[in-house]
């Protein structure tokens, strides 16, 4: 069958966007993500409204949940990944679509497309619980730094997820690929932000979060939020073409 | 006893176990040594207010190699094989052979219990001596309670793991909300600013069997009790879901 490339590109990426959707588990772990976020937005609220009020920044409280909220990213892209080695569904994938770089580049994406609004929803839902509930106390913030920084958390969420998805990829199997991920996040990461200061601007969660994070006086903000962007962006598009290669490479 | 027998054999081949022991062996001992190097010149000049915590810290952080293991043991049991090879699963077998589901999760749990008893000895043996390679004559004694404390809290913690797994028989959910729960910034610290309920959480009352800090809230005993009454709690609902459950629903 001969079909023009750009015919076969939206081929593709339709055939990519039907897989993911229709995969049951990532619209759980989107709801998850969800409701997991407005619960700590209330915790951190109301941590928030104990404190010194009038001193807090609304965008700091609603956004303090990002540090857990990643977390359901990270499952997104592995599960997209992922879920094509359980039960040797690659197989069938790569015998229909034989261009394994295409293919891969589609999935991502795809994964991207699905990803932006949902991370933008979840962001901002939790912004706007912490805007309701403190409304009274809390300075007033503009609308332009709100949105600037709502679009900082989406472009770090979305990098996150294709960062993980390319990581799937590379280690084909969910558990593994969770357990890296997570140690580096949540583990790893932190720890090294205490002890080794000089190059922790420079792995992808630290310099995404001055993504997103609003600049402060009291802290010193070492990258801007473009210089954060890039090195984010560098680190993901590292991991993709890495899981390329390998994927063209490897035996299915 | 044979089925406890080959529970172990099947824990010990598992694909990703090589993991939980790489991790559950090292990741406390490298905690603590960086803990240890940042702490160092308090300690020496003698104003350092973490001195109960040097080495406990990464016993207490670096419990992933046992939730790995406890996750893994259950979650393995789960998996739909490739469609080449039958498309079953592992459980149709287990449940085949050993036919009291009791049993069978007795089995299974008293290997994951073994093994984490062995990890944690392992665990305790390398954070100590990173401990005293980092700190020398300044690192402190470790007292043999606490050492029990932190070998109680790493077999509850892979029962956790263990009991949620079976309840929700995918690994991703316990192994992400764990994994987080046990990482530096808990969800369970940010609650205890809520509510002073939180401090009942398994994984908050299991540190103050062996993390001696300002904020502790429960005795070592009490804090040991707590958890190991979640623990039992998980485990009869487990047992009750899994008795009731068809196999592969």
């Amino acid at each position: 069958m001969s079909v023009s490339s750009s015919r076969k590109i939206t081929l593709i990426l339709g055939a990519e966007l039907e897989k993911l959707v229709t995969l049951p588990l990532v619209w759980l772990t989107l709801m998850g993500t969800f409701i997991l976020n407005l619960v700590l937005a209330a915790a951190f609220t109301s941590v928030g409204l104990q404190g010194a009020a009038g001193t807090q920044s609304i965008l700091k409280i609603g956004l303090a949940s990002m540090e857990y909220l990643q977390a359901g990213f990270i499952i997104l892209g592995i599960l997209a990944t992922c879920s094509e080695y359980t039960g040797g569904q690659i197989r069938t994938t790569l015998t229909t679509i034989p261009w394994r770089g295409f293919q891969l580049s589609a999935k991502h994406l795809a994964l991207a497309i699905v990803t932006i609004p949902m991370a933008f929803i979840i962001a901002a839902s939790g912004v706007l619980y912490a805007c309701i509930m403190m409304r009274d106390t809390a300075l007033v913030i503009e609308i332009d730094a709100m949105i600037k920084t709502l679009v900082g958390a989406t472009g770090y969420l979305t990098l996150t997820t294709l960062l993980s998805a390319a990581i799937g990829v590379l280690l084909r199997r969910t558990t593994p690929a969770l357990v890296v991920l997570l140690g580096h996040y949540f583990i790893v990461s932190p720890l090294l932000r205490d002890f080794l200061p000089s190059i922790k601007n420079y792995f992808p969660d630290t310099a995404g979060y001055y993504m997103y994070m609003p600049p402060s006086s009291d802290e010193i903000n070492v990258l801007t939020p473009i210089q954060g962007t890039g090195v984010s962006m560098l680190w993901t598009l590292i991991f993709i073409t890495v899981a390329i290669v390998f994927y063209r490479k490897r035996d299915a | 006893m044979r089925a406890f027998n080959a529970e172990l054999s099947k824990l010990f081949s598992l694909p990703g176990i090589w993991l939980a022991f790489l991790i559950g062996a090292f990741a406390p001992a490298v905690i603590a040594a960086l803990d240890g190097t940042a702490q160092k010149e308090k300690i020496i000049a003698g104003v350092s207010t973490r001195l109960s915590e040097v080495g406990y810290i990464g016993l207490c952080l670096g419990v992933q190699g046992v939730i790995i293991l406890g996750v893994l043991a259950v979650s393995s049991e789960y998996l739909t094989e490739r469609s080449d090879s039958g498309g079953g699963n592992q459980i149709t077998t287990s449940l085949t052979v050993v036919s009291s589901r009791f049993h069978f999760l007795l089995a299974k749990a008293s290997a994951v219990t073994v093994i984490s008893i062995l990890l944690s000895i392992v665990a305790i043996l390398t954070t100590v001596t990173a401990t005293n390679l980092i700190l020398g004559e300044y690192a402190p004694a470790f007292e043999a309670s606490r050492l029990i404390g932190a070998v109680c809290y790493w077999i509850f913690t892979a029962l956790l793991a263990f009991g949620i797994t079976v309840l929700t028989k995918n690994g991703v959910i316990p192994l992400t909300v764990l994994m987080i729960n046990s990482s530096v910034v808990t969800i369970s610290y940010l609650l205890t600013k809520v509510t002073k309920l939180a401090f009942y959480l398994p994984d908050k009352a299991g540190s103050d069997m062996f993390m001696f800090t300002s904020d502790s809230f429960h005795t070592p005993f009490t804090g040991g009790l707590i958890m190991f009454a979640w623990v039992a709690v998980l485990f009869i609902v487990a047992a009750i879901v899994f008795h009731r459950r068809d196999v592969t629903s």
